[in-house]
């Protein structure tokens, strides 16, 4: 190794110490609560991001349950760096403009299971924001229900339901999958009864009233 | 498929006869699929005379499968009959088709209808048509409709608007309408309401009354009601499934622990305030830690010896969060979605419409 080869690396480690202490200057202050090996790489993790244009709160708060679960450094560090690549792949499977919260149920959703295929679709068929219906669909996949059934309910309720009626259909899936329902039935079912229901369908019946003798 | 059968009570006076209090039952069954649904329904009543009615319902829609227009087409058939002792029977079998017309917030309808009814004679044409409009604010739903139908040598024109009203567990629905014009089926104002209240997952009380119309098609006379039911849900194929662990027990949130169970119950105002509700049994201290606390604990109020509860600002969107009785280990509650947390544990997700 040359005295050139030396100073060059001895200049790069420099530059990356001052880098590490300069993103742990400007940290958030909450981050006080990590350990002092750890608090540095994850400001530089969280300060990539920022560069990127991703959200930064979202890896705060996992740096935080990490903290307040005693999680060890190196799985907090990780952790962080993981969810900051699947908010990338969020957007871009969503593309510019999507808001932080639309990011990161984006990126729960892509964790879950979903294809980005999926979020591009939803993004499409959506005129309001996506995401409460990217939380439903993260939602039903931790319930059991297939990524594919899942999405395809949730893809054909998107265009005209609001975000209560989603979180509605929600509770009628975890209904009745709790009454012994299969989750791809039940998903199916609710979906249906959403759909019926938000569009005002379903005329053959209507002649059913509650209680008329 | 879902099943519900109301148990009910009712006084009834239909028009021309006399005031007579009834004990009816009243199963439904719904089959629910993308491209259409189907339901049937019975209603047995027994009156105080002892004299029995019996009435039955098939009804089903096939839909157009949605698309990223707005235009969406139903077809629907129905058929019906009822039978009161042995004098009065009739039966219905019609066919309708509607386009519609959906927006987010709104639509309307245009559709015909076409068939035949009996009224223990020989069958009659039936031919109608309807136009209507619905909208949509917060959790309330308003329809207008106008309904023009002919059978037989009967015609009537009939005015119609209806709300509903959801919100948690309570249901509320209201009808008004008028058969403006008629030539041999009465006319008049007539209004009926229904509340709905449920009570857990499987159980709820359904009281209704009001005033309807002579309905040509499936017989019905003008009546006016006052009912109280019971209504019983179920969910079927019924099938053994694992319930969630947590409601009989829970697992710490490094998801082998074994611990007291927890339960949170999430109430959302329209000022993004949510009271977070944990039910568990004889506990001293109840915290919760989430993202929406930047994952400090914070410990619960007691409202009462098993409920414990904070109101905290929390924006739309989903939520991670996990809580801890007594100092313990922290826990995933039940209520919320049990997903991995990075950290080898698991963590409770919730959604803030």
């Amino acid at each position: 190794m040359t005295l050139r080869s030396l100073l060059r690396a001895a200049v790069a480690t420099a530059l990356a110490a001052a880098f590490v202490a300069t993103a742990a200057a400007a940290q958030d202050p909450r981050l006080g609560r990590l350990d002092p090996g750890t608090r540095p790489l994850v400001a530089v993790a969280i300060d990539s991001a920022r560069a990127a244009g991703l959200p930064t709160e979202p890896l705060v708060q996992r740096a935080l349950e990490g903290a307040t679960k005693g999680a060890p450094g190196p799985l907090i560090v990780s952790a962080v760096q993981r969810l900051a690549a699947d908010l990338g792949r969020a957007r871009e499977a969503l593309g510019p403009g999507t808001t932080p919260p639309e990011l990161e149920a984006g990126a729960a959703a892509l964790r879950a299971g979903a294809g980005p295929a999926v979020l591009t679709q939803l993004r499409r068929a959506r005129r309001q924001t996506i995401a409460v219906p990217l939380a439903v669909l993260t939602d039903l996949v931790a319930s059991g229900v297939p990524v594919d059934s899942a999405a395809a309910a949730v893809l054909a309720l998107a265009a005209r339901a609001r975000d209560a009626d989603l979180v509605e259909f929600r509770r009628a899936v975890e209904r009745d999958i709790a009454l012994g329902a299969p989750p791809t039935a039940a998903t199916a079912a609710a979906a249906a009864a959403a759909d019926a229901r938000i569009s005002q369908l379903n005329a053959g019946a209507r002649e059913n009233r509650p209680g008329r003798p | 498929m879902t099943g519900t059968v109301d148990l009910g009570v009712s006084t009834v006076h239909y028009d021309g006869f006399l005031p007579s209090g009834a004990a009816a039952v009243t199963p439904v069954l719904r089959w629910d699929r993308p491209a259409g649904m189907l339901t049937a329904s019975g209603t047995y009543l027994r009156f105080e005379s002892g004299h029995r009615s019996l009435q039955g319902l098939l009804a089903g829609s096939f839909l157009t499968p949605p698309a990223a227009h707005a235009w969406r087409g139903e077809f629907a058939a129905s058929a019906g009959a009822s039978r009161y002792l042995d004098f009065a029977s009739f039966w219905h079998v019609v066919a309708e088709a509607r386009l519609h017309r959906l927006g987010a917030e709104r639509g309307l309808w245009v559709g015909g209808t076409a068939g035949t009814t009996s009224y223990g004679t020989a069958p009659r044409p039936v031919i109608a048509a309807d136009v209507g409009v619905w909208a949509r604010r917060s959790e309330v739903t308003l329809r207008l409709a106008v309904n023009h139908a002919q059978v037989g040598d009967t015609t009537y024109t009939d005015l119609e608007s209806s709300a509903h009203a959801g919100r948690g567990p309570v249901a509320l629905e209201a009808k008004l309408g008028a058969r403006v014009w008629s030539r041999g089926g009465g006319r008049g104002v007539y209004g009926e309401g229904s509340a709905t209240i449920w009570v857990g997952g499987r159980t709820a009380f359904v009281i209704s009354g009001g005033r309807y119309a002579t309905d040509p098609i499936s017989g019905s006379i003008t009546g006016r009601y006052l009912s109280a039911a019971l209504r019983v849900r179920t969910a079927a194929p019924r099938r053994a499934f694992p319930r969630d662990p947590a409601v009989l027990h829970a697992r710490g949130a490094d998801g082998a622990t074994v611990l007291r169970a927890a339960r949170l119950e999430v109430h959302a105002d329209r000022n993004r305030a949510v009271r977070l509700v944990v039910r568990v049994a004889s506990a001293a201290l109840v915290e919760i830690a989430g993202d929406f606390t930047d994952w400090q604990p914070v410990a619960l109020g007691s409202a009462s010896p098993d409920t414990w509860e904070v109101t905290l600002p929390v924006p739309s969107g989903v939520h991670r969060l996990d809580v801890r009785i007594d100092g313990g280990a922290w826990i995933v509650p039940a209520g919320t979605t049990r997903a991995p947390d990075d950290y080898g544990g698991d963590v409770g997700i919730f959604v803030v419409p």
